[in-house]
């Protein structure tokens, strides 16, 4: 019968397990330059922490692995309680290897979703304040060409009154009078006031670097394309009936789908799978309307009534600020939005944008050069010109 | 805390060792196959197997794998899996193994191998060199590797 030597089997044993213990006490210097580098890294204090249940591991398994051979092979039965007690530390350290493990799995999903939550915010918080900068630039330049006109204005009229009586007193001026040179001078420096004010009029009036010239379609097609997938993902029925000619006007195209997807993220949240969004486009009158309607849980009329009020929300997480965006977005179109909702019965969102808004600086780029006045009492004051 | 711990562990040592035999009774023979003892330790094996698998499943799902360090790190787990395994094959034979036959004195002394158990028992025995050298190994060089690369995570 075959037998074979103990102890290589010994000495192989012993060798690794002081290999192993050495290996985990530098493992465990390793780990401690990991969490000095990045004391809050859960990773990092995991490894740790493992690193130290390693070491307790490679002693006791050493002690425990070399009690038990001596006991058995060496005849030694008065070594069997202190094995045990050694044993009873190697089980022990076992259940706490694993536990720090599994404890770990579910640390790093915590962990995880904590660091997904917080990316969100920030990026709506970006989004947040790269929309207010947008809108902040965007009153600040109405207000200032507003101004600009206001002055202009301001100065037009008086200065058509020194224009129109100086060219009076040159038709009852004779030739051979001193005096008409003066008057001459007085006329043509009210002429060359009165280009200076035009010009500075005319560019107040063009600097719309905000808006340009869109289709209202166009904007909501774009929107629904990015937007189609969170609709299929909800099974939902998408209805788009827009007006089959163009609503072309002079829009802010980034800030109109910024909008618009709002209103439809709201309207998907609203609405049970399988329901439907309807969007709708059309002229009427001076107006270009967009109807957004849901088949969603709708809103009670308190609700209702909170909803373009600042920091109001009734989402968990929510910001409170979307629909006093798009409610400042169509103010800045000059247009009107209306919420009609009904529990139960879904949300209609109608928006309507002037087209007189949007038409006004074509109407001045085609406007006449000013002639000089021929009476004080009838200036030219051009109708654009009191916006 | 720590210096709690300190005290208390030596204490609880000193205390299970000077014990009387009759309250020891019980433990005394735990490694015996089938006592309560035995069987916690056996499934530890088994809990500690678990929650290696456990690991590598979170390597992969957060994919860190794709870092040198953690794939090493990878390897440490797989190969202590494998060593629970083997270690709980290799504990069973021990523990249920009556009456080896040994010959010799000493460091001369040769075991004889009667049966398949007795086989098993002496390659299990093994595994310390086989599988937990070149895990712990790995676990150094894969905390190594993150410790060059801290922007590795």
């Amino acid at each position: 019968m075959i037998s074979l030597p103990l102890a290589p089997l010994w000495i192989l044993g012993y060798l690794s397990s002081m290999v192993v213990l050495i290996l985990t006490i530098l493992s465990l210097r390793l780990s401690r330059r990991l969490v000095e580098q990045d004391p809050e890294n859960a990773l990092w204090l995991f490894l740790n922490w493992l690193a130290i249940a390693f070491v307790i591991f490679s002693i006791t398994h050493l002690i425990s692995h070399s009690l038990h051979d001596l006991i058995t092979y060496w005849d030694r039965p008065d070594l069997a309680l202190v094995q045990r007690i050694f044993g009873g530390f190697d089980t022990v350290i076992y259940v706490a290897i694993a536990a720090i493990t599994l404890f770990f799995h579910r640390i790093q999903r915590l962990y995880r979703r904590m660091e997904a939550d917080h990316h969100h915010l920030e990026a709506t918080s970006h989004e947040i304040l790269a929309l207010n900068r947008e809108m902040e630039a965007l009153v600040m330049e109405r207000t200032m060409s507003e101004m600009a006109l206001g002055m202009a204005h301001g100065i037009r009229n008086p200065l058509h009154v020194i224009g129109g009586f100086s060219h009076r007193l040159l038709r009852k001026t004779d030739e051979d009078d001193p005096s008409r040179a003066w008057a001459t001078a007085i006329a043509e420096e009210a002429r060359r006031i009165e280009q200076m004010v035009e010009r500075f009029e005319t560019l107040a009036m063009r600097k719309t670097s905000f808006f340009a010239q869109e289709d209202l379609n166009v904007i909501v097609r774009s929107t629904l394309e990015l937007l189609l997938p969170e609709l299929k993902a909800k099974n939902l029925s998408l209805v788009a009936e827009l007006c089959s000619e163009p609503l072309v006007g002079r829009f802010n195209k980034h800030l109109l789908k910024v909008a618009l997807a709002h209103l439809v993220r709201n309207a998907v949240e609203a609405t049970p799978r399988g329901g439907t969004v309807l969007l709708r486009t059309a002229r009427e009158q001076q107006f270009a309307v967009l109807i957004l309607q849901d088949t969603g849980r709708g809103m009670p009329q308190e609700v209702v009534e909170k909803v373009f009020v600042p920091f109001y929300t009734t989402k968990i997480g929510g910001t409170g600020l979307g629909m006093v965006f798009v409610r400042q977005i169509v103010d800045e179109h000059r247009g009107v939005i209306t919420l009609e909702s009904q529990v139960g019965r879904g949300t209609t969102v109608t928006i309507r944008l002037p087209h007189r808004f949007t038409d006004r600086p074509e109407m001045m780029d085609e406007l006449p050069p000013a002639a000089p006045p021929e009476a004080p009492a009838a200036p030219s004051t051009p109708e654009a010109g009191s916006g | 805390m720590r210096r709690w711990i300190l005290q208390i562990c030596p204490a609880v040592f000193v205390l299970v060792l000077l014990s009387p035999q009759y309250v020891l009774a019980e433990w005394v023979t735990w490694h015996q196959f089938g006592t309560q003892g035995s069987y916690v330790h056996q499934i530890a094996h088994l809990l500690l197997f678990l929650s290696m698998l456990f690991f590598i499943h979170e390597i992969f799902y957060a994919h860190l794998q794709k870092f040198h360090g953690f794939r090493l790190l990878v390897w440490t787990w797989a190969i202590l899996a494998l060593w629970n395994l083997d270690a709980f094959v290799g504990h069973w034979a021990d523990w249920t193994l009556e009456n080896p036959i040994i010959l010799g004195q000493g460091w001369d002394r040769r075991l004889v191998m009667y049966d398949f158990q007795t086989w098993l028992v002496y390659i299990t025995k093994i595994d310390h060199f086989l599988l937990l050298v070149p895990a712990f190994l790995m676990f150094y060089l894969g905390l190594r590797a993150l410790v060059r690369k801290p922007g590795a995570e």
